[in-house]
């Protein structure tokens, strides 16, 4: 309904007032005798505010008082259950992950408008200030407005890069939800992108991409009862209890993955992604993941997603399938990147690999380097248990 | 805050155009500048190819440039040379009439550089009446 009346007003402020409005003046006015069709009379209703909103704003320059709720007219009614409500979301989803905002705009903005968490919510789980938050919503909703991004799916040239956009707004949603490793309550973004990456893979079922990200999701949300010790310490994904993981979601993951596999064309990074998720989901209690298998994708996802993070975790992968020696080299091909010395995956990374290696003293300082980086609750925990460890080993 | 469009209606977006001059060895009348020149009569037919309105320039370079700087207190000085002190310099704009800001965006894609740069895409004010 929402996203109806953006797309017909072009102005998501608005459309929320208008439909705040209605919804008002449906409860209201209502009572015993809700109407024979409740969406179209509030979709008509919404728009009438809107008109005046509008009219009364080019007139006195500013938007009217709060006036009685209007009533929408038989006419009005029919109009409204003529329009189409047909794809709303996607085209909102859409707007909301233009690549024209700012990547942590477009996140605030989804979970927001597609999802309906709150900015309190919102603001909790990405650890900003709710003000901080609020603005980010008020800068993103505007530059829609002046930027003239319409409500829209996207026409086929476009069709790629702003797809690639929503994909890369959903991977971010969750991946930066701060609040994953430790914080509760916050397990809500994980579940909104498990239902909205769900929600495109319905929408799109053609698309390798877009399915293997709702794989991923899902794997990933599996793990989340493994994912912390009894004292709300990180619990590092070679050494979570397979028997924790969520089976029904690692399922759902598998299926969606096999279904990706089956269209042609070339493999792109959430399919490789999702493949190594679905390669350490299928460990079994006491058993290494397939670390021979997981290095080789990640040997492809560098080729198509250059960069230290994917450069980092196959480095561990090698470790694991070579040798500490093995994966210490890797990281220290990435030594020289620029960033590298205030990024804490690294050190912690490092840290792991030299002590495997036995250089205890190096480990030490590694940790150290990694805790000095200031990380969240349940990783520092896990770093400082390590180091404890490596201390009492040396004495 | 009122609605910009109740409805589709075109929009008229400014490409602007940022390079390093250094993209120019020999200035006006080095190859380099003649070959982007010749790059920017081809963007242009491929806009009118395409339907789109259009106007634009490009500039002279900025060693020709002269600003003209108002204080708060307003005051005025003129200064010789542009006005950014970055190393990218404005070089030429378009304003194109195209649906919407995806359109505009791959445009800007397309706009001619003479090695690296950037294109801003900024919606022009709509005149009043």
């Amino acid at each position: 309904m929402l996203s109806a009346l953006a797309a017909r007003l072009r102005d998501m402020e608005l459309a929320e007032d208008a439909f705040g409005h209605a919804c008002a003046a449906a409860a209201a006015s209502w009572g015993a005798a809700p109407p024979r069709d409740p969406a179209a009379w509030l979709y008509a209703v919404a728009l009438r505010r809107a008109w005046d909103v509008v009219r009364h704003a080019r007139v006195a320059g500013r938007a009217p008082a709060d006036a009685a709720a209007p009533v929408a007219t038989p006419e009005e009614i029919a109009m409204a259950a003529a329009e189409p409500i047909t794809d709303e979301r996607l085209r909102l989803v859409f707007t909301c992950c233009h690549p024209a905002l700012d990547p942590a705009a477009r996140v605030a903005l989804t979970l927001r408008v597609v999802c309906g968490l709150s900015p309190a919510a919102i603001a909790h789980a990405y650890l900003v200030p709710e003000p901080t938050l609020a603005q980010r919503l008020t800068r993103a909703r505007r530059k829609i407005r002046d930027a003239g991004i319409g409500y829209e799916v996207p026409a086929r040239p476009f069709w790629a890069a702003r797809l690639a956009s929503v994909l890369a707004t959903i991977e971010i949603a969750y991946a930066e939800a701060h609040g994953d490793a430790a914080l509760s309550g916050v397990g809500a973004v994980g579940l909104e992108m498990v239902a909205l990456s769900g929600a495109l893979a319905e929408m799109l079922p053609d698309d390798a991409e877009v399915l293997a990200l709702a794989a991923l999701t899902r794997f990933a949300e599996a793990r989340r009862p493994a994912r912390l010790d009894a004292r709300g310490a990180m619990v590092p994904l070679d050494a979570q209890d397979p028997g924790r993981w969520d089976r029904a979601l690692i399922a759902a993951g598998e299926a969606l993955l096999r279904r990706a596999a089956k269209v042609p064309g070339p493999v792109g990074p959430y399919q490789l992604l999702a493949a190594i998720h679905a390669a350490h989901a299928g460990r079994r209690p006491g058993e290494p993941p397939p670390w021979g298998a997981i290095a080789a994708l990640y040997d492809v996802l560098l080729g198509v997603r250059p960069g230290p993070v994917v450069a980092v975790n196959r480095a561990v992968a090698i470790a694991g399938a070579k040798g500490a020696a093995a994966g210490l080299a890797a990281l220290e091909a990435i030594s020289g990147a620029r960033g590298i010395e205030g990024w804490l995956p690294w050190h912690a990374a490092r840290a792991e690999l030299l002590a495997r290696a036995g250089d205890g003293a190096a480990a030490r300082d590694a940790y150290r380097a990694a805790l000095a980086l200031g990380p969240p609750p349940a990783e520092r925990l896990f770093l400082e248990d390590r180091l404890e460890a490596l201390a009492s080993k040396s004495l | 805050m009122v609605a910009r469009t109740l409805g589709d209606s075109p929009m008229k977006y400014m490409l602007a155009i940022f390079e390093d001059e250094a993209n120019y060895p020999g200035g006006e009348d080095g190859e380099a500048w003649r070959a982007v020149i010749a790059k920017h009569m081809a963007f242009g037919g491929a806009l009118v190819q395409a339907g789109v309105e259009f106007s634009g320039a490009g500039l002279h370079l900025s060693h020709s440039a002269t600003s003209v700087r108002t204080g708060a207190d307003g005051a005025q000085a003129v200064h010789d040379g542009p006005y950014a002190e970055t190393k990218e310099l404005l070089g030429g704009f378009y304003v194109i009439d195209v649906a919407s800001l995806d359109e505009a965006i791959a445009w800007a894609k397309q706009v001619p550089l003479g090695a690296h740069g950037a294109v801003e895409v900024r919606p022009v004010l709509g005149m009043p009446g």
